[in-house]
């Protein structure tokens, strides 16, 4: 499944790719098998993105990509040219926790924390996303991409619901 | 004690490195000049590697070098002693011999300069292997036994004439499936070698046990190596000892001489880094007329590796859960094709407490008796394991408090009987129980100039939230606010702490700070009355450590930052320790607990569903009720998992792990969420350490699946024996 992109990367060609990251432009040289969660993570940096599968099942990669919410292990880093990309490092504006993130924090919603970028990455989308009812059995369906081996979906759920005043009073990401 | 910071809710103080991506898991580190590690597992699960075909990898872009048997450093096993904390999960070295003695098992791992670059190399390397016939695929395809264990053996009374003259018995066999812990964060190391000594970044949950392991493994002395394990994506007992990839990653730094990083792909971490062994247990109740037990035996056997004798100790919860004055416990062991087991949270106990409490309902049903009143039947007041009394057990409260919120009473214990429109609902219990245990343990506290206060110690914080009850502790003592204290955990150069397992960190490291903490303030003391000090010529002893200040007699106060300031001293230090004392010839330590569980059933469709657990547990002293509360709500979701979903599903024909991935193996996610209604009672246990605590990580695990068990009888009239109950099982076919 790999192999395509594997044997034109056997080339060592790389391709130049230019993208928004967090607000900033950014310029990647990746051989065309980077999947965008290495490149994040290898190449920007940006290590707050984690891969708990790489085969797009566990949701701890999830980022936005133009507001979007969508596992970066999935999508290639040569597919983000000219795309805006939002990690877990961007969530939090002007040096102020996003209301996801503050609400997090309250309710104890992680234990180990390695998903958690991922968690709340979904919930900041899901909150903007008009096609998401705002009860429960909405709200966890629609985070059923995002798996914590820990446990902690009741308090994630009610983080949910906490941040979700604050985002609809305005203050929220509106990536 | 009454307390300001300890037993109140407070967030954690790892929470914004958590929420913000500053969390310095394994994973995310990076060092100049490191290298990419990607093993190469097996493709088969009992056989011998033959041929490697080493050379087109060699020349892939980027690949640095490819080790194996071939070529691999001759390095020295780890005796993987538990009393000389160099235990390891396996013991066999990588790339030891040619035999194959698992799917999965590492035959080569590739270093290159990229991550892609050894993926691609690791995936190009062809290996022929001669398959061997015979694989063992796993205990439950078999009737096989394997060998007896002397050391999990115990009885008394005479359980077997008791059983034949009992009136009312019961004898079945139950087993669970293999299950992998899937922590989120996978097996990771960073290696690197800077003038002979080794620094590894491991996602471990035992520094100083992967420390002692490495040093022994390649011959340095203790203090040549480092291990550092700042933050863990979880372990759930995997990562308590040392498995070989982070043998092949350090020894290939040492060759390069370079840091080598390898984080295993998810295939591999559930092939090769540990898992829940199979079980098969028979349970004989036998009770005379009303409902009071004569008779219980216990009869097990657990499945290890072909390189490595893991023992699940299943039985063990048996001897010490109910009164009964025959009882016996046996085990045996399996050797199979899997890689090789370890310890997954609530080791032995969780397996032993399913059988147990299912067996426990069949004998009610065969009682006609509710299930909840023949456990208060065989209450029991102390350990008849021990022959000493409990030191706080209140589980007849837990009990009496679960039930009522359930509304328990109002079950209709007839099959099926209990309905809301299309739906069956089914009500079943369980006991819930783990020993409460403590180790010695070391730790060091600063009070600094500036105002903060440090404490330090070598254990980790898995995500249970050590660095929280550590601060918390510090913060009581000194009357410091939290945000002024600084936790340093996850390194083995700290002073010595405990493995973050067994449910023991909390009850262990606390005391060992609060030693540390009282040291410190006893140093200051001396520096306050030293010459030209605030308090020069007092007594020390007639100086009070209140709110961060000293005060005297007269009502004088200097804070210590002040204090220190004023002394030109960056610091004072204390260094504590403490360890488990007389009572543990006194009492015996356990937390106990009670699940109850409704689920409902679609027999339209086809559809189980857990819609509600209510639960009570007794764990001493909750040192934080936000964190302690998560720990007992994630591990409901966790044995809501062992219940109804998890298995590793091995090939029969070749013992070749199917299911390696999240998508095949199910583990709960958040639309599988039943109401969870959790109640920690709160009983500090002071016999068992100064703040009372005695530990939540695992308890809350132990009889979920049962609780499941019995109550999917309840709603389907079927009584399924073996883990996980998956819904093919419940089909009239």
């Amino acid at each position: 499944m790999m192999e395509s992109s594997e044997t034109s990367a056997q080339a060592g060609e790389t391709v130049t790719v230019s993208l928004t990251v967090n607000g900033e432009p950014r310029q990647l040289q990746v051989t065309p098998n980077v999947v965008l969660l290495d490149a994040l993570r290898d190449d920007l940096r940006l290590t707050g993105t984690k891969k708990g599968c790489d085969h797009g099942q566990c949701g701890a990669c999830t980022v936005h990509v133009d507001g979007k919410a969508v596992n970066s292990c999935l999508r290639l880093a040569v597919m983000c040219e000219g795309r805006h990309v939002t990690t877990v490092e961007g969530l939090a504006r002007d040096g102020q926790l996003h209301p996801v993130q503050r609400a997090f924090l309250e309710h104890d919603a992680y234990q180990c924390g390695y998903c958690t970028p991922g968690q709340m990455m979904s919930a900041a989308a899901l909150l903007e996303d008009e096609r998401i009812a705002a009860d429960d059995a909405s709200v966890r369906e629609a985070m059923s991409g995002n798996l914590c081996r820990c446990g902690a979906y009741k308090n994630i759920l009610e983080a949910i619901q906490d941040a979700r005043r604050d985002v609809t009073a305005g203050t929220g990401e509106g990536a | 004690m009454d307390t300001q910071v300890i037993g109140h809710r407070t967030p954690r103080v790892d929470g914004e490195n958590k929420l913000t991506g500053r969390a310095d898991y394994t994973t995310d580190w990076y060092v100049e000049d490191m290298l990419h590690g990607y093993p190469v597992p097996a493709s088969i699960a009992h056989g011998t590697l033959e041929a490697l075909d080493i050379e087109p990898v060699l020349a892939m872009p980027g690949v640095v070098a490819v080790y194996h048997h071939g070529n691999f450093p001759r390095l020295y096993r780890s005796p993987s002693s538990q009393a000389h904390q160099d235990q390891v999960s396996e013991v066999r070295l990588p790339f030891e011999d040619e035999r194959i003695h698992y799917d999965g098992q590492y035959v080569a791992m590739v270093v290159a300069e990229r991550y892609e670059q050894a993926r691609a190399a690791a995936q190009a390397l062809q290996a022929r292997y001669r398959q061997d016939d015979g694989a063992r695929p796993g205990l439950l395809y078999t009737r096989e036994d394997g060998r007896p264990l002397e050391s999990e053996g115990g009885s008394r009374g005479d359980p077997e004439s008791a059983y034949e003259r009992a009136p009312v018995k019961i004898d079945h066999v139950y087993g669970i499936a293999p299950e992998s812990h899937m922590q989120m964060e996978m097996h990771a190391t960073l290696a690197q070698w800077r003038d002979g000594r080794l620094i590894v970044h491991e996602s471990s949950q035992g520094v100083i046990y992967q420390q002692k392991a490495m040093a022994r493994i390649f011959d340095l002395p203790e203090e040549q190596v480092e291990v550092i394990s700042h933050y863990i994506g979880s372990g759930f007992g995997n990562k308590l000892f040392m498995w070989p990839h982070a043998v092949a990653v350090a020894a290939a730094a040492r060759e390069l001489g370079r840091p080598v990083k390898a984080v295993l792909p998810r295939q591999q971490d559930m092939e090769s880094g540990g898992n829940r062994p199979a079980s098969r247990q028979r349970l004989r109740l036998a009770a005379d007329e009303q409902g009071r037990l004569q008779s219980m035996r216990h009869d097990s056997t657990t499945e290890t590796s072909f390189v490595h004798p893991y023992v699940d100790s299943v039985g063990s919860p048996t001897l010490s859960l109910y009164a009964c004055d025959n009882a016996a416990i046996s085990q045996h062991l399996l050797e199979v094709n899997h890689g090789t087991p370890c310890p997954m949270r609530a080791p032995g106990e969780v397996s032993g407490i399913y059988a147990l409490e299912c067996a426990m309902d069949e004998l009610a049903i065969a009682l006609d008796m509710d299930p909840l009143e023949l456990r208060r039947r065989n209450y029991n007041h102390e350990d008849p394991a021990k022959g000493l009394p409990w030191s706080s057990k209140h589980l007849d409260t837990c009990y009496d408090s679960a039930a009522r919120r359930f509304g328990w009473e109002r079950r209709d214990s007839a099959v099926g009987s209990m309905t809301e429109g299309d739906e069956i609902l089914g009500w079943g219990m369980a006991t819930s129980s783990w020993f409460a245990g403590r180790q010695p343990c070391m730790a060091r506290v600063e009070l600094r100039a500036d105002g903060t206060v440090l404490a330090a110690c070598g254990t980790q914080d898995i995500g249970t939230g050590t660095y929280t009850v550590v601060a918390q502790t510090v913060a009581e003592l000194t009357g410091v606010p939290l945000d002024r204290v600084e936790v340093r955990l996850g390194e083995s150069s700290l002073p010595a702490g405990p493995l973050s397992g067994g449910s023991m960190a909390t009850a262990t490291t606390l005391p060992a700070v609060a030693a540390a903490v009282r040291a410190a303030i006893d140093e200051l003391k001396e520096v306050a009355t030293d010459e030209d000090a605030p308090f020069t010529g007092a007594d020390p002893d007639g100086l009070t450590f209140r709110d961060g200040a000293l005060v005297d007699a007269q009502g004088k106060r200097v804070t210590f930052d002040e204090l220190l300031t004023g002394q030109k001293l960056g610091s004072v230090n204390g260094d504590g320790q403490a360890a488990p004392g007389d009572e543990q010839q006194q009492y015996s330590f356990r937390s106990f607990g009670a699940h109850f569980v409704e689920v409902r059933w679609d027999p339209a469709i086809t559809r189980l569903r857990v819609s509600r657990v209510v639960s009570s547990i007794d764990i001493g002293r909750a040192v934080n009720p936000a964190t302690a509360r998560n720990q007992v709500e994630g591990a409901i979701v966790m044995g809501m998992g062992m219940g109804l979903f998890e298995k590793l599903d091995y090939d029969p024909r070749d013992a070749r792990l199917i299911n390696n991935n999240y998508s095949d193996y199910i583990v709960t996610s958040h639309a599988d969420m039943p109401d969870i209604d959790v109640e920690l009672l709160d009983n500090p246990d002071y016999a068992f350490n100064e703040f009372g605590a005695r530990g939540v990580g695992e308890i809350g695990l132990t009889g979920i699946a049962p609780a499941i068990a019995n109550a999917v009888y309840h709603a389907t009239g079927k009584r399924i024996r073996e883990l996980p109950i998956t819904i093919d099982k419940l089909l009239d076919i």
